[in-house]
């Protein structure tokens, strides 16, 4: 009876946190360069914060079940090299065209699920720690991908590049493909976490898996669902990525999985699990695509310092949002 | 009050509010040298805050704390402790990984130069442990203490402090019966030694036993105090709850009809072998035995919950259950002791855990919340749970959180319901609607299992009583024959008069 | 398999002193970064397949090769290489120049020889030899392009690489040679030798400036993106692209004659294989090879440029 006045504050600070973040950075960004609220500014930074959001997304729930995955980067480079190797080897006897597109989409959707599904496997069945797993097949993709490139970069095609170049640069009325796969992704994300049993369950796991457990929750095949998912949202990031720059290398998505982390938790989604919040973490998300892009359009500090602005924006975020919570 | 001393820590017309809401109100409390202090009353009557605000760890909101009969504020809980207060909480406030020695000296460790002086640390735990009776060694690490050791490594770790007031919050609602006999022998001898000790505690009997002093509550007010002998237990359960005390068990009066479980032949690693039982709808079984005897792992592996195995017969069907979900499928669930880690989750609201054994119901896709909403009205009206509707389930009370964990599992809606003391640590009056309910359950044709360490309770509210020893059901007692002797009897493998067929071992 | 045939030489050599002189194998050490980006793993191709190369050549040479993927791992594989192969000769190509400044003069003093590529240690006089790239000449060459490509002057950006002395010399080296021309830099952003990197800033060098007549990329990777960007853009403005290292991809756009790659300037990673080569020729032969090597950057231009493209190289 004594927390009935607490409980709709506390709420409602968390909520304001990230989007105040937000919303400041955008008032900087205006104020420093014109060019910022333009629409090709804003359309590229929408763009370029896809692959991350999207993974960030399935990442949400890896979170909130109690999860983590540190593997997403190298996955994804991963994913983006064999769908290369498999286009280029195709093309002879498909031809420049749609059904070799589809292939590779095939083969990075299935690609991702297999790889959420294999570390969702090890998690739950051998009982091993989560971070250590996904440490080791971080491990695995990058230096599989290397291999694949031979210590160099695989290239797509450049005819069939140019061909599939429309699903990163074209759209529908000027929105690209990247934002609205990355939109879809968000508000389906956004239901399956607010609105569905899944979504329930893995609130309740990550806050207390034993609970779950005796509540009949099926706790390992929930858990298992989320990295899977992961998994196949993966695939779809790389199916946007590829036709970008028409290249994987080993260099591809280096810590995509930290920034997928920082965005997630930017938002609010709690670390140790039990809550999560899906458009939090596109609001962190942006915030993290937007921090680099106002450095770059403006000459305000030394490049050199680029790394310790966006540190100090993430660290600032996530205490505005825990003093709020403390707050009362 | 006249008694000859005068009062090391009072109470002097304290209030404390939280927000808008009082939620006590004017309290005088005193506790005196060489004497225990017992402090009753329902859950949410205030007595919590009371302890709280003795301790330091929250200040009054009116009125005053005087310690030796000057009114003090305690600037932290720190500054309490080093006047001599030392609060014992309810959830134990170990570190579990941690050895007995370094728990007793966690923060105030002896050093010899830059170095641990870890002979003298040892010496004196093995000092304070034997005043104490406790034969735990200093090294065993905390986690593998039985609750009532874990009770003596607290209060060690307050007597070294030089306790001069002890106070423990429901010192006895995880132990034993044999556990409490001895916590009650060091609360005599803490006593004989000057310290002022004050204890709360669900348990009458314990407080008719052991108490000098007593002081009763009533939604944030004290209804009466003075001398423990000028109040009987009957006495005691009237003036907690405001109106006069009923027979605290229903009437057994439901029939008894088809077989609704049959177990044969279940082993549980380490716990338990060789269970058999049968049970039937609208019976009450009781389970018996001390804790540790197999009890509630045998029915947590029947449901799936750890690795067992066995026959199992459900309606007649033979079954195979490896988790709970399965379990709940076949219509059979399992109501946890453990509300707090198991049960509940602390963090979410009334909402969410009320539906998540049954999420299935109310998923159309998406979760209806609606429905949800209605279910949650239902079961508040249905099971008189209070406490605000937006409050986050850690803060209800135990009494109500044990109404929701028990709405949860029925909205299930399970044939047979196995539940794992009921009524741990919640008050009189609702320990009685609780048993209430039980009987209800039963009248509805459900087959029912109540699993207890409170022999009156297993004796009061079940139609039959399985004694369980070692792992091993050790005898079965019904109607008359089911006393608190009886049990004992087996329980502790004595059997005097009756021959058992019990072996050895 | 070669370890067995140089345990057995060895074996013979200890057991027969007569004919030491002859069968004595000699083992060079080959140390050098792991292929992170596009020239580093063109690095690799050109030491592994001079390595195959002089093992065929010299039976009594031997070679460790090993790759590290941070300075730390890079100290421990030459701490091993001494240790547990008792090397003679060692190349490496240190990750960074004060981390690995004390180990290299441990194996100076064991007496091993020691060659030193591409970057330059801390601590002068350590190395027997020293094989570098031209970093100054590398950013000369390219200012002096830009400044003869833009005769009536214009607006650049310039993409730099990860923070190092490299970086900053190519950088220095650039920009002087722009001196008194009218060409202006915009900005410089650092890329950090990376596509996607790249990628990003170009984009944002796009919001930002809305006349940009070139673009120095200072990378072939970094120009990949650049291009990438650019197209996604619909920019007309910009001129050209260029790049830097000498990519195959890069290298065979030039030659086809491509207006956004109008030239290339050399930094070839097979500056290793020259290193290894002249190491093994100086302890096989005792020719003095000790000094200092530095391959001149040169620029590539659809004239010359079949001479630079090497189709089998990983880069």
């Amino acid at each position: 009876m004594t927390d009935t006045t607490k409980a709709p504050i506390r709420l409602s600070m968390s909520v304001i946190g990230p989007v105040l973040g937000l919303l400041a950075l955008i008032v900087a960004g205006a104020l420093l360069n014109p060019n910022f609220l333009g629409w090709d500014n804003i359309v590229n930074v929408l763009a370029r914060s896809a692959f991350i959001g999207i993974i960030a997304v399935g990442m949400t729930f890896v979170i909130t079940a109690g999860g983590l995955d540190l593997s997403v980067g190298s996955m994804a480079a991963f994913i983006a090299g064999l769908m290369i190797l498999v286009m280029n080897s195709a093309l002879p006897a498909l031809g420049v065209g749609i059904p070799v597109v589809l292939l590779g989409m095939a083969v990075a959707l299935a690609g991702g699920l297999l790889a959420g599904l294999l570390n969702g496997l090890i998690i739950t069945r051998l009982g091993i720690e989560a971070f250590i797993v996904t440490l080791g097949s971080m491990g695995i993709y990058r230096s599989l991908v290397t291999w694949l490139a031979d210590g160099g970069t695989l290239s797509l095609d450049f005819s069939l590049r140019s061909f599939y170049q429309p699903v990163y640069y074209s759209g529908i009325l000027g929105i690209s493909w990247p934002i609205l796969v990355f939109a879809l992704v968000v508000v389906l994300g956004e239901i399956v976490m607010r609105a569905t049993a899944f979504g329930r369950h893995c609130a309740a796991i990550g806050s207390n898996d034993q609970v779950a457990k005796y509540s009949s929750v099926r706790v390992a095949r929930v858990r298992l669902m989320t990295y899977a998912g992961l998994g196949l949202l993966v695939g779809v990031a790389t199916i946007m990525y590829v036709p970008r720059l028409g290249s994987a290398s080993a260099a591809t998505g280096v810590l995509w999985e930290l920034e997928a982390i920082a965005a997630v938790i930017i938002g609010g989604t709690v670390l140790k699990g039990g809550f999560g919040r899906v458009w939090g973490t596109v609001i962190g998300v942006l915030i993290l695509s937007l921090i680099s892009n106002i450095l770059n359009l403006t000459d305000f500090v030394s490049p050199y310092l680029n790394g310790a602005i966006q540190g100090a924006i993430i660290i600032l975020a996530v205490v505005l949002q825990r003093e709020s919570k403390a707050g009362t | 009050m006249g008694h000859d001393l005068a009062p090391v820590l009072e109470l002097r017309q304290v209030s404390r509010s939280f927000g808008p809401i009082e939620v006590l109100h004017g309290v005088d409390i005193a506790l005196q040298p060489g004497r225990v202090h017992a402090l009753i009353g329902e859950n949410g009557a205030g007595k919590s805050t009371m302890m709280k605000i003795m301790a330091g760890y929250q200040p009054p909101s009116s009125g005053q704390v005087a310690l030796d009969g000057k009114p003090i504020a305690f600037a932290s809980i720190g500054e309490a402790e080093a006047r001599g207060i030392s609060l014992i909480h309810q959830e134990f406030n170990l570190a579990e990984q941690l050895t007995v020695e370094e728990n007793i000296f966690l923060g105030r460790e002896l050093h010899r130069g830059p170095f641990l002086d870890k002979p003298a640390m040892r010496a004196r735990v093995r000092e304070l442990l034997a005043a104490l009776d406790c034969r735990v060694p200093p090294e065993r690490r905390v986690a593998q203490l039985s609750n009532s050791d874990k009770q003596m490594v607290e209060i060690a770790k307050a007597l070294l402090r030089d306790t001069r007031v002890l106070i423990m919050d429901e010192p006895t609602a995880v132990l034993t019966r044999a556990e409490t006999a001895v916590l009650l022998r060091q609360v005599r001898a803490l006593r004989a030694a000057g310290t002022a000790v004050l204890f709360t505690s669900h348990k009458l009997d314990e407080v008719a036993e052991i108490a000098d002093d007593l002081t009763i509550m009533r939604d944030g007010a004290v209804v009466w105090t003075g001398l423990a002998a000028g109040m009987d237990e009957h006495g005691m359960a009237t003036a907690m709850v405001g109106r006069e005390m009923s027979d605290l068990f229903p009437p057994k009066d439901s029939t008894p009809g088809e077989i609704a479980l049959e177990v044969t032949g279940l082993n549980v690693p380490g716990h338990a072998r060789d269970i058999g039982l049968t049970l039937r709808r609208g019976e009450v079984l009781g389970v018996a035995g001390l804790i540790g005897s197999g009890r509630t792992e045998t029915f947590e592996a029947l449901c799936g919950l750890r690795p067992g195995s066995g026959r199992v017969r459900l309606f007649g069907r033979e079954v195979r259950i490896n988790h709970p979900w399965q379990a709940q499928a076949l219509g059979m669930c399992y109501l946890t002791e453990d509300r707090k880690t198991r049960g509940l989750l602390l963090q979410k609201g009334m909402r969410e855990n009320l539906t998540l054994q049954a999420l299935a119901k109310f998923d159309r896709g998406l979760i209806d919340t609606r429905a949800e909403d209605r279910a949650l009205d239902q079961a508040i009206a249905d099971f008189d749970i209070r406490g605000h509707r937006g409050a986050l389930v850690g803060n209800l009370s135990g009494g109500n959180q044990q109404k929701l964990l028990f709405a949860k599992t029925l909205l299930a809606d399970p044939e047979i319901i196995i539940i794992d003391e009921p009524t741990r640590g919640i008050d009189i009056g609702t320990k009685q609607q609780m048993y209430g309910f039980i009987r209800r359950l039963a009248a509805q044709g459900r087959a029912i299992v109540v699993i207890s360490s409170e022999m009156q309770e297993v004796i009061g509210l079940a139609d039959r009583v399985l004694v369980m020893r070692h792992g091993r059901i050790t005898g079965e007692l019904a109607g008359s024959d089911a006393t608190e002797e009886a049990i004992v009897r087996l329980a502790m493998g004595v059997a005097v008069s009756a021959p058992q067929q019990e072996s050895a071992t | 398999m070669k370890h067995l045939a140089s345990g057995l030489a060895l074996a013979i050599a200890l057991s027969t002193p007569a004919l030491a002189q002859e069968a004595e194998t000699r083992v060079i050490g080959v140390s050098i970064p792991a292929a992170t980006h596009g020239w580093a793993g063109g690095m690799n191709y050109f030491a592994q397949t001079a390595v195959e190369r002089l093992e065929a050549t010299y039976p009594q040479l031997d070679f460790v090769l090993a790759t590290a993927s941070d300075p730390a791992k890079q100290v421990n594989d030459i701490e091993d290489m001494v240790a547990t192969r008792k090397i003679d000769a060692l190349v490496v190509l240190p990750f960074e120049s004060e981390p690995l400044t004390g180990p290299v003069q441990n194996v100076k003093a064991s007496g091993a020889w020691v060659t030193v590529v591409d970057r330059g240690l801390a601590v002068e006089g350590i190395e027997d030899l020293y094989v570098a790239g031209d970093n100054p000449g590398f950013g000369r060459v390219a200012g002096e392009y830009f400044a003869k490509a833009l005769p009536e002057g214009g607006k650049i950006v310039v993409l730099r690489g990860i923070p190092t002395t490299i970086d900053n010399e190519r950088v220095e080296g650039f920009q002087k040679a722009l001196e008194g021309t009218n060409v202006e830099i915009l900005g410089m952003e650092h890329g950090n030798w990376n596509r996607d990197d790249s990628f990003t800033v170009m984009q944002d060098f796009l919001s930002k400036y809305p006349q940009i007549d070139a673009v120095w990329a200072s990378d072939d990777d970094m120009a990949v993106g650049v291009l990438g960007a650019i197209e996604a853009a619909g920019r007309e403005d910009v001129k050209f692209v260029l790049g830097g290292a000498g990519m195959k991809e890069m290298v065979k756009r030039v030659m086809d004659g491509d207006a956004m790659i109008p030239a290339d300037v050399t930094y070839p990673p097979a500056m290793i294989a020259t290193a290894i080569e002249v190491t093994a020729a100086g302890l096989v032969s005792g020719a003095p090879v000790s000094g200092q090597f530095i391959i001149g950057s040169v620029l590539i231009t659809p004239e010359n440029a079949a001479n630079f493209h090497y189709p089998d190289s990983p880069f």
